[in-house]
This record gives structure tokens, C-alpha cells and sequence, in this order.
């Protein structure tokens, strides 16, 4: 089968900034001098290019075209993944097939995106007739009416929340790579008191948009073999699902394509939310990461708060959660960063984690979000389920 | 005691350019009329306009009709950082309404205390005024 068949053999991060004093193509060779010098592999041998969505890319149409020919790669296949926050899960799932369908052999996936530095997006969308002249703040928004609902239903305890934040604090304190700015430890009643943006959603519920890259050089497990390779993580489970509910006009805003995303891969992997080694949810909002624990059936679906309160998720904890900080502690690295916890997770499962390592690297579950569409909660849903030397 | 966000009528706010599919919706504006997409094999509205339906996948299938704007409070927002230009008015009520057919609609909400607003409140429609003749589809309570 076209996941269990590849081979992670290699991750790269740069340092997360508020902005970067480099251009984005630079932090990409960056990244792929990284994988090469990991791998040993030569750039000749690279035959594949799957970039993520990027907003400074998001100017130039011929994007992986483009990259490709400034990085000096000469490639079989080329393409770049625009399902936003889910593109990085999304380029491992396209380099599994491209690879298994025999178009390329040894796939480069670079995350890049200086969002900050320079953003090139004109976004194409509803918003200019639907959500622009109406002066909608773009995602805080989209998760102010999310939470509100949510809390109609449910009843929701922000201390919660407040749990989950501070404990991605404290894990991003111990990731020399997250943004500095973050690396500062935080607590419930600060997480209570941050200012409201759009409520009930608080300046600690949101991300920081930086600048970043981060990658993985992958390829089939026996041409990792035949390199002399014998470590590599491995994609055992995938789903992704775009514009759930998509024929409805009014939907349960609490419920989210990981529903039907996390129990094709949990089958696909044979595990279940009880057997997740640590989890590496998406966080562009601290509430997402609450609403994936309920869709993928860590916890009964309106029952994410209570959960919250019983269990630990700093690095140490019994689900340790985005080990590095996640987006929201080590920063955003534009539409790259959903790259910051699939790294993270396949670091974790080399048992490369430091001071941040988790004890059970059996798997780890990493989940994309991509886009925010008219009234639902987002675009794309993804679940990728890795476990390690497969 | 009970806070007035601000209604936004005084933002200067720029009409959009409809696209081929909604420009129906942007015209009916001009005398306060709501017309949304209705799917005559299916029997069901959509909302916002799109070139098909969204049920069937077919054009041919949709229709304009016009609607009362009347509905409940499905969910709301308290904007307290809005973007350009509307920075320096916040804050300012935002709603998503389910209207009586069925559809969400994102709107400003005005006229309606911050204490006071609530998921499920019946609401109507307001309309602003932009700079082209169109107006803009707001809602406010139903009293």
C-alpha cells in the first residue's frame, strides 16, 4: 500500500520569527541543505517537488515550477498543495501516491512561507461581496461565531482552554526553535485576562503569523534500504476531507470533516484515539485543537472541556499535545505551518525530542486545517497517523 | 447597564463588484429587496450566490426569490480589532442568521445592546446604504 510503503528519512526546521531578514527560497535551501546533509543523500537523487501553500509563493502561479528551477532541482514530478494549513499533511499523502504510482522516487517537501516579510495572497473568494464590506476580521471572527455557537450547545469552559494554552506554553519554552517571543511560560488567569479580539476569542486563543520553513525528504522504504538507511518514520493512516457538508446551507459549526478524515486513517492505521502515542493537532485556535480532540474520538463531542481537565498535554503529560508548542506557542510560519507539527511529531518519533521527548513513540497523529469558509468552521480537514521504522 | 456597540454607518465602506452569478442580489438591493438562490429540485435556498446549485450541480436549476430577511440568531461575535476601514469603530456586533428558509447569512447586527444579544433572537433585516445605490444587508432585532 502506497502509505505503509514510504519512508520519512529525513526532517529540517528553521528558527520561527516574527519576520525574517531572509527571503523565502533562501530558508528553502536552507531546509534541503539540512535533509542532505541528514540523509546523504544528493540533490541529483531528489526526482520530486511538493511545496506547501504559501502566501509569499501565492504571487507566482508557477510556483513549484519557479522554486524548483532556484533551487537547482531537476524533477519528475512537481506540484504545490493548496489546501492552506493542511497542504503539508496533504504533500506527505501526494508524495506516498506519486511515489507508488512510480512517477518520482525520492520526494523533497518544503514548507516554506515569509507571510510577514512578504506577503503576495489576493485571495479570490467570497469575501469581497460577502464578509469585506461587512468589516469581518477574517479567522478570529470565523472563530468568534464557532465558539459562541459552540457554547450554546455545549456550555464551554474557557479554563479549558486556558489548560491547553498554557501547556503548549510550556512545551514551546523547551523548542529552541519556536518563535522567542512566545518562549515565555504563561498561566490559566493570564490566559483568562489576555484582551478579547473578536469574543470570546482572546489574544491568547489566537495564532502569531511569522515567518518559517520546515521539510522532509521522503522515499520508498526500499530505496531508503537500498541507501543503507535503517531508521525512518513511516505514514501509516491518512484522511483529508475539503468543504464538508458542502450541500448544506446550515451547519453544526462544532462539527468538522476530522469526523469522516480521522476514521479513514484511524482504520487504515488499526489504531484508535486510546493507542495516540502524542497528538499533534492543528492550532490556528486554541478551541480547534478542543474541537479535534471531540472528532477524533478522544472524547464524546461536547464533552471536550471536561476531558481537558482530566488529562495532561505538555510533553510529560498522558497526551502529550504539539510537543514543540504548536503554531499558537512557537509561531506561525504563514500557510507553511502546518509543517511546524508534522515535523515536530516525526522528530518525536526518531526520538530526536530532547528535553521535549515523549516516552511512547509506538505512533503520533498529526491533523491539518486549511481555510475558512462562509459561516462553517474551515475548508480542509486532514489526519495523518505515523509510527516509526515500520 | 447596557453598552451600544457602534452600527458602522458611518465607515465608509466601498461597494463590492458582484460577480456574473450574484449580480440579481446586488440590483435587488437597490429598492431593499432580498433575493437568494432557490433550487427548484430540490426545493431548497442557498446562500451565498454561486453559479449552480450546490445540491444538484446544475444552473438550470436555480431561481431568485425574494425573502423577508427574517430569522434567528444562529451564532454572533463581538468584533473589538476590526480591519480597515473600520478600524477605530469597534466594537461592533457581528451575526450569522439563519433566515426562516433556511439559510446562514454573516451580517453587521445593529441597534442591539452588547448585553443583549442572544443565539436564537428573532431578528429583521437593515439595510445601509453604499456609496453606488446598493444598500448592504444588516440585521437588527424584531421587536
Amino acid at each position: 500500500m502506497a502509505l505503509r510503503d514510504t519512508a520519512i528519512i529525513g526532517y529540517a526546521e528553521t528558527k520561527i520569527v516574527e519576520k525574517s531578514e531572509h527571503d523565502v527560497w533562501a530558508l528553502g535551501a536552507q531546509i534541503l541543505e539540512t535533509l542532505l546533509d541528514k540523509t546523504g543523500f544528493e540533490k541529483g537523487e531528489i526526482d520530486g517537488l511538493i511545496l506547501s501553500s504559501s502566501m509569499t509563493g501565492a504571487g507566482n502561479c508557477f510556483w513549484s515550477q519557479t522554486t524548483a528551477d532556484y533551487l537547482g532541482l531537476e524533477v519528475d514530478f512537481s506540484q504545490t498543495v493548496d489546501v492552506g494549513g493542511s497542504s503539508p499533511n496533504g504533500a506527505l499523502a501526494r508524495a506516498a501516491a506519486a511515489i507508488d504510482a512510480g512517477l518520482a522516487t525520492t520526494v523533497f517537501l518544503l514548507f516554506a512561507d515569509t507571510q510577514s516579510r512578504e506577503n503576495n495572497s489576493r485571495l479570490r473568494s467570497f469575501a469581497n461581496e460577502w464578509t469585506q464590506p461587512q468589516g469581518l476580521l477574517g479567522p478570529p471572527a470565523a472563530f468568534g461565531f464557532l465558539s459562541k455557537r459552540y457554547e450554546h450547545q455545549f456550555g464551554l469552559n474557557y479554563e479549558s482552554l486556558g489548560k491547553l494554552a498554557v501547556a503548549q506554553r510550556d512545551n514551546a519554552v523547551l523548542n529552541d526553535n519556536a518563535c522567542e517571543k512566545l518562549r515565555k511560560q504563561i498561566t490559566v488567569a493570564d490566559y483568562m485576562s489576555s484582551r478579547m479580539i473578536a469574543d470570546p476569542v482572546r489574544l491568547l486563543d489566537c495564532v502569531m503569523v511569522c515567518d518559517g520553513a520546515s521539510g522532509l525528504l521522503v522515499t520508498s522504504k526500499s530505496r531508503a534500504k537500498a541507501k543503507g538507511i535503517d531508521r525512518w518514520v513511516s505514514p501509516i493512516g491518512y484522511g483529508e476531507r475539503t468543504n464538508f457538508k458542502s450541500s448544506e446551507n446550515v451547519v453544526d459549526v462544532t462539527v468538522s470533516g476530522h469526523s469522516v478524515a480521522g476514521e479513514r486513517a484511524f482504520k487504515q492505521a488499526g489504531l484508535a484515539a486510546k493507542d495516540v502515542g502524542s497528538f499533534h493537532p492543528y492550532d490556528d485556535f486554541i478551541i480547534a485543537i478542543m474541537l479535534q480532540l471531540e472528532m477524533l474520538g478522544f472524547c464524546k463531542h461536547g464533552q471536550g472541556s471536561s476531558f481537558i481537565q482530566e488529562h495532561g498535554f505538555t510533553w510529560s503529560g498522558d497526551l502529550p499535545l504539539n510537543t514543540g508548542g504548536g503554531q499558537i506557542s512557537a509561531g506561525q510560519a504563514g500557510l507553511a505551518g502546518g509543517g511546524t507539527n508534522l515535523v515536530e511529531a516525526v522528530r518525536q518519533l526518531f526520538g530526536e525530542g530532547g528535553k521535549r521527548q515523549v516516552k511512547n513513540i509506538s505512533n503520533a497523529v498529526v491533523t491539518g486545517i486549511g481555510g475558512i469558509p462562509y459561516a462553517r468552521n474551515w475548508g480542509t480537514s486532514t489526519v495523518m497517523i505515523l509510527t516509526p521504522d515500520a | 447597564m447596557s453598552t451600544m456597540p457602534n452600527d458602522t454607518l458611518s465607515v465608509e465602506r466601498q461597494a463590492p463588484t458582484p460577480r456574473s452569478f450574484s449580480r440579481s442580489y446586488w440590483e435587488a438591493t437597490r429598492e431593499k429587496k432580498l433575493l437568494i438562490q432557490y433550487c427548484r429540485k430540490t426545493q431548497q435556498f442557498q446562500f451565498f450566490p454561486r453559479p449552480t446549485s450546490i445540491f444538484t450541480g446544475r444552473h438550470s436549476d436555480l431561481e431568485w426569490r425574494e425573502v423577508s430577511g427574517k430569522g434567528a440568531v444562529f451564532s454572533y461575535t463581538i468584533a473589538r480589532r476590526g480591519p480597515e476601514p473600520f478600524r477605530g469603530h469597534e466594537p461592533y456586533l457581528m451575526a450569522v442568521v439563519t433566515l426562516d428558509e433556511g439559510v446562514n447569512v454573516m451580517g453587521d447586527f445593529v441597534h442591539c445592546a452588547l448585553e443583549d444579544i442572544k443565539v436564537g433572537m428573532r431578528v429583521k433585516p437593515f439595510w445601509a446604504p453604499l456609496p453606488n445605490g446598493t444598500n448592504l444587508l444588516m440585521f437588527e432585532p424584531d421587536r
